[in-house]
């Protein structure tokens, strides 16, 4: 039976395998220590690749993996983290995050209303800490905020 | 003793009604800083420097407000450990481990107090070891060479097998991982970049700050929206329970506190990785000691206070390497350092001599900052534990945004905010398939000292390795590694001594 | 963006009337980018700066600090060079550590040349030094030594290999008449505090860093200064030291610290900020920080910065080229 540890497993060969090749890849100049810059890291992947075997021997009980619907709104949230980190220089501190903030909060049952209320509240409040009281320069919008 | 009567002047010094008012806004926004995830001490000491010049102020009342923040950060850590296993900064990373769980149960008003209490007791006697022993222990850290380093490392990875995880394959698994992570960035001892991918964003390697809070917070995030609306997960079912310490975990917790202050001193005093080393150690060393049922990582009132006191008692004692030797033994007092030199304060041999007001006047703010953060956190944490009444559809979007501001106002970078993301479902997936996180973060935060240290003995002994173990102190750590952490899981494996592994894969995951 | 249609309206005016006479560009919000993170030293020079300039009435307002990490300030590089190459009110913190990168193409697709370098507000001179209980008396010792058993010196410093700290100890030796420099064993440290610790507790032989780094052991006697990399002596604490170049050995090595600007930026825009930086650095309150801090003299502004930096470029490439570092 396929486990999803022996995945994991195989995966975490693949992944040693893959960074062995890519220490391969590295030019040394002539100046060097003894050990050079590629031992440490073949170590490191003989080690992962072992653990990798290991877990793929001896793989636990299946996780529990969520329903369809868990995968989806963990993807919702992966698009709007990705899309709040790309418009927050476009947007500004403050719209970006009303708009992340509120939208979250609906996906995890907030209702609309709330949701919308929620985002500006965040958004003020952690303007209002980190801007006004500590100093740290924010993203600036359009509207300067 | 003339110790003494220095610390009297000191206490003259910091004991004006401006001093005490910078010391106390110190602790209140350290204690918010080190709270918040994403902003550490660290970079809390950073951001805060400006406002120090800005107030126009002294040598010394800009070194008691920011060495408040310092402390008050190592106590703000905790909260969000406990309450949200999210820890606030990366030493209060070992506080989730029995923090968490002990929220869980009802008891997060309990785990509070006694982590206080612990965090009190770790900065006191730190803070009295950096008055009485600095000098000597100037002398212990020129003990350690690049090999007693190498070994020193070596240890902290040897006990990770106690940290947690039924399954030691994946605690392997997330070592490796961390170290790999490690890896990335330009080798300090070539000047060749290693594993970039000729991004130029990678060349300084990834900020484990990145790296933490990707994976703890928006992981935790992650799972939360994964059950949606929290579903069988609603805080309100967790009691609030009460907000003090019984006698009875007091004098139970009393031994963990005290060895884990004298383990994480020492760390701190070792230029390193300071705090997080002190905590990891505490944590792993205590529960190789006390835990005789199992009850580690199950919410242990001592596996909540050995990190602590580990962690305090390490802040402290990383101050004597700065001021003494002016080497920093953490990233914060790496900070404290650059304020230091910026005040025309030159740290060194001669600063107890060239600038003894200074140097008491700090030391005595240490205590009343200590004694202050005592008093400012037993009476807040009723206020504390009202997080947990928050719903966390409100709650957790607040954490994801503030994550994501902690990193992006430190480095403007957008990034590493999608590096912090990637971590983010990373983290989530690791939950999943019940691969623990704190040896990825060990990895990350040691790998490279680790490999520096092996290269720099190499590199001074031509290649030769048996410089590695050609000190008695180098040899000692070694077989305190081996014989105390390595020969047992190898042995325990191989005569099947052990007792049957209860069968929960109960970890961090809140399923 | 209003003023700078003006200033380009401005450059049109002078250049019909006035040729050569200063133009006053004024700026708008002003912003130095730090490319680091807050603490560090790039962070430092822009909130001095930043606050002497406001401090003497140079700019109108604050001088925004701007924090933009990665990739040991080619990230922010990148920034300037790809979106804001036209922007007369910004300027960037740079050091010998900047050029280094530019010099090995650790910038991907950067050359200096792509951005004007607009001045220097100081530096901190390299230094070598043994500890104080060290048989090395003096530079000439030292490397007699390294000439006769490379692999009986390890000098330690606080950069990478390939970075400052060990290029200045190249440079010295090649200038010392050390046949292949590549010999020569250099130890990477977190930093010059750590590197000095690690000489105190004897793991290594030789300290080279700058000067800044090592006051507080110099005063209390615990390592030996064998010779400041500076063209003269230095005031103050380091007076006493003699120069590798009264030895023999003319090797200089100015850690410098200092401004750059968008390539496009307008020749006024660039006039004014050469020219504020010179009345920066002239001032009595820059010369308190520059006290305060341990900062030595450099006074570099407009193309004769322009020049010293590419003359360090060049030097640096020729240098990291025999040593292998780059093709």
């Amino acid at each position: 039976m396929l486990r999803t540890d022996r995945i994991v497993g195989g995966l975490a060969i693949l992944v040693a395998v893959f960074f062995i090749w890519r220490t391969t890849l590295i030019e040394i100049p002539f100046i060097s220590d003894p050990l050079g810059p590629k031992t440490f890291p073949v170590i490191i992947c003989v080690v992962l690749a072992l653990a990798g075997l290991g877990i793929m021997l001896k793989p636990d009980a299946e996780p529990h993996w969520p329903k369809a619907s868990g995968f989806i709104e963990v993807g919702i949230g992966i698009v709007v983290f990705i899309a709040y980190a790309e418009l927050l220089p476009v947007l500004g501190f403050i719209i970006a995050t009303c708009i992340a903030g509120g939208i979250l909060a609906w996906r995890l049952g907030a209702p609309p209303v709330q949701a919308a209320i929620a985002g500006i509240g965040i958004a003020l409040g952690i303007y209002a800490v980190f801007h006004l009281a500590l100093g740290l320069t924010l993203a600036v919008g359009p509207l300067g905020f | 003793m003339e110790a003494l009567s220095s610390l009297g002047d000191g206490f003259i010094v910091a004991l004006s009604v401006q001093n005490l008012l910078l010391a106390a806004i110190g602790c209140l926004l350290g204690t918010i800083i080190g709270a918040l995830p994403g902003l550490g001490p660290s970079n809390g000491v950073a951001i805060l420097i400006p406002l120090a010049f800005s107030l126009g102020l002294g040598a010394t009342p800009a070194l008691i407000l920011l060495t408040s923040v310092y402390y008050g950060a190592m106590y703000g850590g905790r909260i969000s450990s406990i309450l949200l296993n999210i820890p606030g900064d990366e030493p209060a990373m070992m506080t989730c481990l029995d923090g968490y769980p002990m929220a869980r149960a009802g008891r997060a008003g309990e785990a509070l107090a006694i982590s206080g209490i612990a965090s009190f007791v770790g900065a006191f006697f730190a803070t009295w070891g950096l008055v009485f022993l600095a000098p000597q222990l100037v002398d212990v850290a020129l003990l350690f060479g690049p090999a007693e380093y190498f070994a020193l490392f070596a240890l902290a990875f040897a006990t990770i097998g106690g940290v947690a995880a039924s399954n030691q394959m994946k605690s392997l698994l997330a070592t490796g991982f961390g170290l790999l992570i490690a890896m990335v960035g330009v080798d300090q001892q070539t000047g060749v970049t290693r594993f970039s991918f000729n991004n130029v964003h990678f060349y300084d390697g990834i900020d484990f700050l990145v790296v933490i809070v990707g994976l703890f917070a928006l992981s935790e995030v992650f799972i939360f929206l994964e059950h949606r609306s929290g579903g069988g997960m609603d805080t309100h079912s967790v009691p609030l329970g009460r907000t003090t310490v019984t006698k009875k975990d007091l004098v139970d917790t009393t031994p963990a506190m005290a060895r884990s202050t004298v383990v994480g001193f020492i760390a701190g005093v070792l230029p390193g990785a300071g705090a997080s080393l002190g905590s990891f150690l505490a944590y792993t060393l205590e529960k190789k000691v006390s835990d005789k049922n199992k009850t580690f990582g199950k919410g242990d009132p001592r596996g909540v206070a050995a990190p602590e006191a580990g962690n305090n008692a390490a802040a402290g004692g990383a101050l004597v390497p700065m001021l003494a030797l002016g080497v920093p033994g953490s990233g914060t007092t790496a900070v404290l350092l650059s304020l230091l030199l910026a005040l025309n304060i030159t740290p060194g041999p001669l600063l107890f001599q060239q600038n003894p007001d200074v140097v008491w006047g700090l030391i005595a703010a240490l205590f009343i900052a200590n004694i202050m953060l005592l008093a400012l956190n037993l009476p807040l944490i009723k206020l504390f534990v009202k997080v947990l009444q928050v719903p966390t559809r409100y709650l957790m979007p607040a954490v994801a945004m503030i994550s994501f501001v902690g990193v992006y106002g430190i480095s403007g970078s957008t990034f590493d905010l999608l590096v912090m993301i990637a971590f983010g479902v990373i983290g989530w997936l690791f939950r999943k398939l019940d691969i623990p996180l704190v040896p990825i973060i060990l990895g990350v935060l040691l790998g490279k000292l680790m490999e520096a240290n092996l290269r720099r003995e190499l590199t001074i002994s031509d290649g030769d390795w048996w410089a590695l173990i050609d000190s008695p102190l180098a040899i000692g750590i070694w077989l305190f590694a081996v014989a105390g952490f390595v020969a047992p899981i190898v042995l325990g494996r191989f005569f099947r001594v052990k007792e049957k592994q209860p069968f929960d894969g109960e970890t961090l995951d809140t399923d | 963006m209003k003023h700078v249609n003006f200033a380009k309206a401005a450059v049109i005016i002078a250049g019909l009337t006035l040729p050569g006479a200063a133009v006053a560009f004024d700026p708008g919000a002003t912003e130095c980018i730090a490319p680091a993170n807050p603490g560090g030293g790039w962070d430092f020079t822009c909130r001095q700066v930043g606050k002497t300039l406001q401090d003497l009435g140079l700019i109108s307002g604050t001088m925004q600090v701007t924090n933009l990490t990665g990739g040991s300030g080619g990230v922010a590089f990148a920034q300037i060079t790809n979106k804001r190459n036209e922007d007369n009110n910004v300027i960037v913190a740079a050091s010998s550590a900047t050029a280094t990168r530019l010099a090995q193409g650790a910038f991907p697709g950067g050359t200096m040349d792509q951005v004007r370098w607009i001045g220097s507000v100081g530096a901190d001179y390299g230094i070598i030094a043994v500890a104080a209980d060290s048989s090395v008396d003096t530079l000439p010792q030292l490397i007699d030594q390294v000439k006769a058993d490379p692999s009986s010196v390890a000098f330690a410093g606080g950069s990478a290999v390939g970075g400052w700290d060990h290029l200045k100890v190249l440079s010295m030796a090649k200038k010392a008449g050390v046949e292949d420099v590549r010999t020569v064993k250099y130890v990477a440290f977190e930093g010059g505090g750590e590197a000095i610790t690690q000489l105190l507790a004897g793991s290594i032989q030789a300290f080279t860093g700058d000067a800044s780094e090592a006051k507080g052991f110099v005063d209390s006697g615990d390592i030996k200064v064998l010779a400041v990399l500076a063209p003269e002596r230095m005031e103050g604490d380091f007076a006493n030291f003699p120069t590798a170049k009264e030895q023999g050995i003319d090797a200089v090595g100015a850690n410098w610290r200092g401004f750059y600007g968008p390539g496009g930026m307008s020749e006024e825009a660039y006039d004014y900020w050469a020219q504020n930086l010179k009345t920066l650095y002239d001032s009595p309150e820059w010369k308190q920080v520059m006290e305060t801090n341990g900062i030595a003299p450099l006074d570099l502004s407009g193309e004769a910065f322009q020049e010293y930096v590419a003359a360090s470029v060049d030097e640096i490439q020729t240098l990291s080229r025999e040593i292998g570092l780059i093709k």
